[in-house]
């Protein structure tokens, strides 16, 4: 780049350098494979729902006895109102999808393995608020879903030791959810999305500090790197595209698909609808706080399963880079904890007056948690067992040097010690 | 991965394999101005007695196609931009049924199974042994017989009484989303649009890649 004005600019602010550094310089291992599109949909995804939501929040009445007919108003009469109001609850799932899939790629290749735990754990960092905010925005429509949703999702702060109900009732505003209820929630999911854009460059710091991990889970030598603009800009506008035919099918020809028709009905605290369901994302979740029969229990089992990937680089101890790639066992660990997600969602759905659901949920949840406890111990006797069998040349040297740097790291630090001493 | 997306779909087979309770007849939604029309004039004559639609104005039938003579007949006096509101007061339902009949604006979407449940309910009233009439989908139900199916033996009358239903369902479809027509017509484009650049995309970016060695 030159010209006066970017010379003008450069003098003042690091333009040049900075798209050097962060995008045509921006070194990215040229073997990504199509999965590694997904953190860039969610960027994507993220920009659309604060675009259609700034413009919904101008049509929007948040108070209890205006909001169902408000959100009438934006499908009938403002002028396609009706486009950005499906945009944006589609656009919600889409990005619970898209989430979802990247963090299931993590997860396959081992990508939350040093030096990545930071990136990794802001990303944790990062579906939290995104569950939040998901969470608050469903209370919006103020239809029966809604408004049962946020009540027994609420309530379970109860569990709280000593100041549960206070809390209960300072986050609902009032002792049931009502017009202070929602008037809050708006607010709060107008400012969360901002907080998750400022979580998402802390997020790309991380990522730009340590560079993409890549399939083969080996850094690869500087040749097979490749400058991220213009390779991997035009591989994401491509990804993209096929991105957005899927999600467009949604919008426009089946976007009731993914809304209840119990929250077609408004809020009515005197009835409660037949069987309360969250949106699809929250499903295995909701199915792990049921499974428990004890309140407290199932709230800190709900909790403790979203946190759970926190504690993988910890989990983990397998020295083979490259999650499943190399790892059939971890494969497998993989695929029955991908087929566990579908059984718990599948129980998070249905009705739990059935005996048989409540115990293959119960089964489940025990699958779940089993899934991560045991990595530990099968990830080392994996270990051994493929070191045995023979690894592919450029892994074993690459586990040595980092064994080699790890003991020297060590004595270097004895050393030190012994020198104070 | 592929073995991944199998996962996938195989869990997306088995949700949708949850069906509703009773057991709905299918019904193929007409979308057409004429069927509509109809259906409006079925509405008007068979639940506007008792039955609100707030969401829609008497201009937004007005807009949808229907002769403005036939929309001044049911507004009577009031102005085309006033919601189609009941004939009965609420305080005559109170005294009548002990409650309110629902708004209809949105019905078409409010129950599992949709429009299907929605025809299923207005033909699924048959005779009590005592007389009284009652239904398979929704047996609580207060609302009494409104289009007669119960008595009606005669198998042209059912199977009029049948079209009635269906076009009624049509009208309260629309009415739901009234701008679905319009949607499905501008994703059409947006779909071809998309297609069109995403093969343009693909090209693009094999040919910046082909610049790698």
């Amino acid at each position: 780049m030159s010209g006066p004005i970017i010379n003008w600019i450069d003098k003042r602010f690091p333009l040049t350098s900075f798209v050097k550094h962060e995008l045509t310089d921006y070194p990215t291992p040229r073997n990504l494979s199509y999965w590694w599109n997904f953190g860039f949909l969610a960027g994507i995804v993220l920009v659309m729902q604060v675009a259609t939501g700034i413009f919904l929040a101008m049509h929007y009445k948040a108070d209890a006895s205006l909001a169902f007919d408000s959100i009438q108003h934006i499908m009938r009469e403002v002028n396609y109102g009706w486009l950005l109001r499906y945009m944006h609850a589609v656009g919600a799932s889409a990005f619970f999808f898209v989430i979802f899939v990247h963090m299931a790629r993590t997860l396959y290749y081992g990508s939350f393995r040093a030096p990545r735990e930071l990136l990794w754990w802001t990303g944790q960092g990062l579906l939290l608020m995104l569950m939040a905010t998901a969470f608050m925005g469903y209370l919006l429509p103020w239809g029966q879903m809604s408004f049962w949703g946020a009540t027994v999702i609420t309530n379970l702060f109860k569990v709280t030791p000593f100041i549960g109900d206070d809390i209960v009732i300072w986050l609902r505003g009032d002792y049931s959810v009502g017009d202070d209820t929602l008037t809050r929630f708006f607010s709060l999911h107008y400012l969360f999305p901002f907080l998750i854009i400022g979580a998402v460059i802390v997020h790309l710091v991380a990522l730009h500090t340590v560079k993409s991990s890549n399939p083969s889970g080996i850094d690869l030598k500087a040749k097979d790197n490749i400058p991220f603009h213009p390779y991997f800009t035009a591989k994401d506008l491509y990804g993209l595209g096929i991105f957005l035919i899927v999600y467009s099918v949604f919008v426009f020809f089946m976007p009731n698909s993914l809304i209840e028709p119990a929250n077609n009905v408004p809020a009515n605290p005197m009835v409660t609808p037949n069987h309360i369901v969250p949106e699809w994302y929250f499903l295995p979740f909701y199915a792990i706080l049921r499974s428990v029969p004890n309140m407290f229990g199932g709230v800190v089992a709900m909790a403790l399963a979203v946190m759970m990937f926190a504690f993988m680089p910890f989990l983990d101890r397998s020295r083979i880079p490259g999650g499943a790639r190399y790892r059939p066992i971890y494969r497998i660990q993989f695929y029955l904890f991908l087929l566990d997600m579908l059984v718990l969602g599948y129980v998070g759905y249905k009705p739990p007056t059935n005996p048989s659901i409540v115990v293959v949920g119960q089964v489940a949840t025990f699958c779940y948690f089993a899934s991560f406890f045991v990595v530990p111990f099968v990830s080392k006797m994996e270990e051994s067992w493929l070191i045995k069998r023979g690894l592919p040349q450029g892994i074993m040297e690459l586990m040595e040097r980092e064994k080699r740097d790890l003991e020297e790291r060590k004595q270097e630090h004895r050393r030190r010690k012994g020198d104070t001493v | 991965m592929s073995t991944l997306l199998k996962v996938m779909l195989l869990g997306l087979l088995s949700m949708s394999a949850y069906a509703e309770e009773a057991k709905l007849e299918k019904i193929e939604v007409a979308t057409d101005k004429p069927a509509l029309a109809r259906g409006a004039e079925d509405w008007m004559n068979n639940c506007h007695s008792c039955h609100t639609m707030k969401y829609v104005k008497y201009r937004d039938l007005l807009n949808l196609g229907i002769d403005k003579a036939k929309v001044d007949g049911w507004r009577g006096e009031a102005s085309l931009d006033t919601p189609v509101i009941a004939q009965m007061s609420e305080a005559d339902d109170m005294a009548t049924f002990a409650r309110v009949p629902p708004d209809l604006s949105l019905m078409a979407q409010a129950r599992d199974g949709g429009p299907n449940y929605m025809y299923s309910y207005l033909i699924g009233y048959y005779l009590k042994p005592d007389g009284t009439a009652g239904n398979h989908v929704f047996p609580e139900t207060k609302m009494p017989d409104p289009l007669g199916i119960s008595s009606a033996s005669d198998a042209a009358q059912r199977s009029e009484i049948k079209k009635t239903a269906g076009s009624i369902t049509s009208f309260l479809t629309w009415a739901a989303d009234p701008h679905a027509g319009e949607r499905t017509k501008l994703g059409n484009y947006v779909m071809v649009y998309l297609v069109l650049l995403s093969g343009l995309l693909y090209l693009v970016k094999k040919q910046i890649w082909s610049r790698l060695k």
